[in-house]
């Protein structure tokens, strides 16, 4: 089991992670919802994250998104001990996260949202309302060409153009670790193929990307590496090509691979040894 | 059946203009224009110059506790002591006069006092996390007890002319001495106070629309979570919005009493109804992220022009209260019917 949760084998074992993450613990009250979970991520890694609700997912990456403080554990960005106090802390050091409510504030418009906490500015210390709109309609046309009520309250806005709002803003900054809390659960087709467009797109830049999900194709068609958490704990880590979707299942559902498990890529292990 | 009844509410609610905040404001100001026509028809006296500047005079104090409880409507909180706060300010303010400090800095002292109080709301607000409705119904208790201890319940006259300036004063005034001795006022010059409510109502505008402050204001009430997550300062920015209502109502509470040229502790209970009235005849929602200064203005007119009017037309203020009372479930069914589509 433990030389399972050292997987990442064809990542270099050189280069320093971008996150590592080191005993994380968080408990509430009695309740421990994250245990003890060490977890690291590489420059141009996307990882997905599974487990049932109240696994303890959500909660691990909030603590990495600055959204909840950690009860122990430390968290290390690119080999420097970071606290993340706070999500503006977390986006500070590169941090982005598109939340699986969006996190959008529904009154105001797709410009003010995106640029929400960090509003761009005239000289004169006023909001730069002009150049919020212009930059905002060229980050969102990039990813939806379609989106042009960029005036309306984003209250008015479909499923779809609300996602595209809240991944915009995540990757409109310097985003060098990127969290997407089931990214794709709002879409149709065409936006989910846009989104994993996207996700390729931002490995090749190097940016490591946690994607925590439900959807098995989504993990087998992204993911470099897949970790399933059951009951706060970290049952099993490994590369997307040494396991089959049952035993993905099998974690997530009971909390250990089936008894039968070989590495689905055994053959090709061997070879190379 | 619901076949054929969609399509023409959607007819319905296409001709609705764009921004629902925009209709509301519209609908608003339609109501105003018709309330000045329907009382200058009613009474030749209404649209008179002196009447106009008298209007203007009484909404102002309205109008300034309007502009402080619209930023923490807009929160999505309330503020419940303004009315009380109203009346500790200008105590305090009347006590220093007596007590021989000048005018300007006692009344600076005020002003202080009210933002105190106000800030005193946002941290039982964010820090001990106790609804805005609680937290400032805590404070409507204790300002408008300290005022009462404070005087022991008396008011303070004989404050001096200079107290009376900013509530009595005018700017442009002309006065004429008649052949008889008496002076004749040819025009009776715009109210302080009015001048006051102008500025102090187009600083908060921009603050609300221009300034990333503002900003926050609407985001915090709009979703808190959101806005947290988004790295706005959200505690910092309640605390700002309540302080801020609880310096207006110190001005409002200075304004007043100077007009009477005398502090008054037990003045000003239910203002803070009429200023929540104000804010929401304006288009403010009481949920949060709605609601503007432009709004509220309207909203504080519309209760002003009724006032007047129907004092000049013999009305009792029993039956103003009635009148205002259905003005504001009337103003809040408008909100409604837009937010349904």
């Amino acid at each position: 089991m433990s030389q399972t949760l050292q997987a990442a084998a064809r990542f270099d074992a050189e280069t320093t992670p971008l996150v590592e993450m080191r005993g994380i613990e968080k408990h509430f009250g009695g309740v421990v919802a994250v245990d003890g979970v060490s977890l690291d991520l590489r420059p141009g890694e996307v990882v997905g994250v599974l487990g049932h609700n109240g696994a303890g997912k959500s909660c691990l990456m909030r603590i990495l998104s600055g959204a909840m403080a950690p009860s122990r554990g430390e968290i290390r960005i690119a080999g420097d001990v970071v606290e993340m106090g706070s999500p503006q802390d977390a986006r500070a050091h590169g941090v982005e996260t598109i939340y699986q409510t969006l996190a959008l504030a529904d009154h105001l418009d797709a410009p003010s949202n995106l640029f929400l906490g960090r509003e761009l500015k005239t000289r004169f210390g006023n909001l730069d309302d002009k150049r919020m709109l212009a930059e905002a309609r060229k980050v969102l046309a990039t990813l939806n060409p379609n989106f042009t009520n960029l005036k309306d309250p984003v209250s008015s806005l479909s499923g779809g153009q609300r996602q595209v709002i809240a991944i915009a803003r995540a990757i409109y900054f310097d985003v060098k670790i990127l969290i997407m809390d089931e990214p794709t659960a709002a879409l149709g087709p065409s936006e989910t193929a846009m989104v994993a467009d996207l996700i390729r797109k931002l490995r090749a830049q190097g940016i490591g990307i946690f994607l925590v999900s439900h959807d098995m194709h989504d993990v087998f068609d992204l993911c470099d590496r897949v970790v399933v958490m059951n009951k706060g704990k970290l049952v099993g880590a490994h590369d997307i090509d040494e396991v089959h979707k049952d035993d993905i299942l099998s974690l997530i559902i009971k909390g250990e691979l089936p008894t039968d498990w070989r590495p689905r890529n055994l053959g090709e292990l061997e070879a190379a040894r | 059946m619901a076949n054929i009844s969609q399509p023409s509410q959607g007819a319905w609610t296409r001709m609705l203009p764009n921004s629902a905040a925009a209709f509301h404001r519209i609908s608003a100001l339609l109501t105003l224009a018709i309330l000045v026509i329907a009382f200058s028809f009613a009474s030749p006296a209404f649209l008179s110059v002196n009447n106009t500047l008298t209007i203007l005079l009484q909404t102002s104090v309205i109008g300034l506790l309007g502009i402080g409880m619209t930023m923490v409507i807009i929160t999505g909180g309330i503020d419940l002591s303004v009315g009380s706060v109203l009346a500790l300010s200008g105590t305090v303010t009347g006590m220093m006069v007596k007590a021989g400090v000048p005018v300007v800095p006692a009344m600076m002292l005020g002003v202080c006092m009210g933002a105190a109080c106000g800030l005193f709301n946002g941290f039982v607000v964010t820090k001990m996390k106790i609804t805005p409705f609680v937290a400032t119904l805590g404070m409507m208790l204790i300002a408008r007890g300290a005022a009462l201890q404070l005087t022991g319940a008396a008011p303070i006259s004989q404050l001096g002319e200079a107290f009376g300036v900013l509530g009595n004063g005018a700017l442009f005034r002309v006065v004429e001495m008649g052949d008889n001795g008496f002076p004749r006022v040819i025009f009776p010059g715009i109210p302080y106070p009015a001048i006051l409510l102008v500025v102090v109502a187009i600083v908060a505008s921009y603050m609300l629309r221009r300034r990333a402050i503002g900003r926050h204001i609407y985001a915090t009430g709009s979703n808190e979570e959101a806005a947290r997550l988004s790295g706005v300062l959200v505690d910092r920015t309640k605390l700002i919005a309540y302080t801020l209502s609880g310096a207006l109502a110190g001005v409002a509470g200075n304004v007043l009493m100077s007009r009477l040229i005398t502090a008054q502790p037990s003045e000003g209970v239910m203002y803070e109804l009429d200023a929540i009235a104000a804010a929401v005849i304006g288009g403010a929602s009481l949920m949060g992220g709605v609601g503007g200064i432009s709004g509220t203005m309207i909203g504080a007119f519309i209760i002003g022009v009724l006032r007047n009017g129907l004092n000049m037309g013999g009305v009792s203020s029993f039956i103003q209260q009635i009148v205002i009372g259905f003005v504001v479930i009337g103003a809040v069914y408008i909100d409604q019917l837009r937010n349904r589509r």
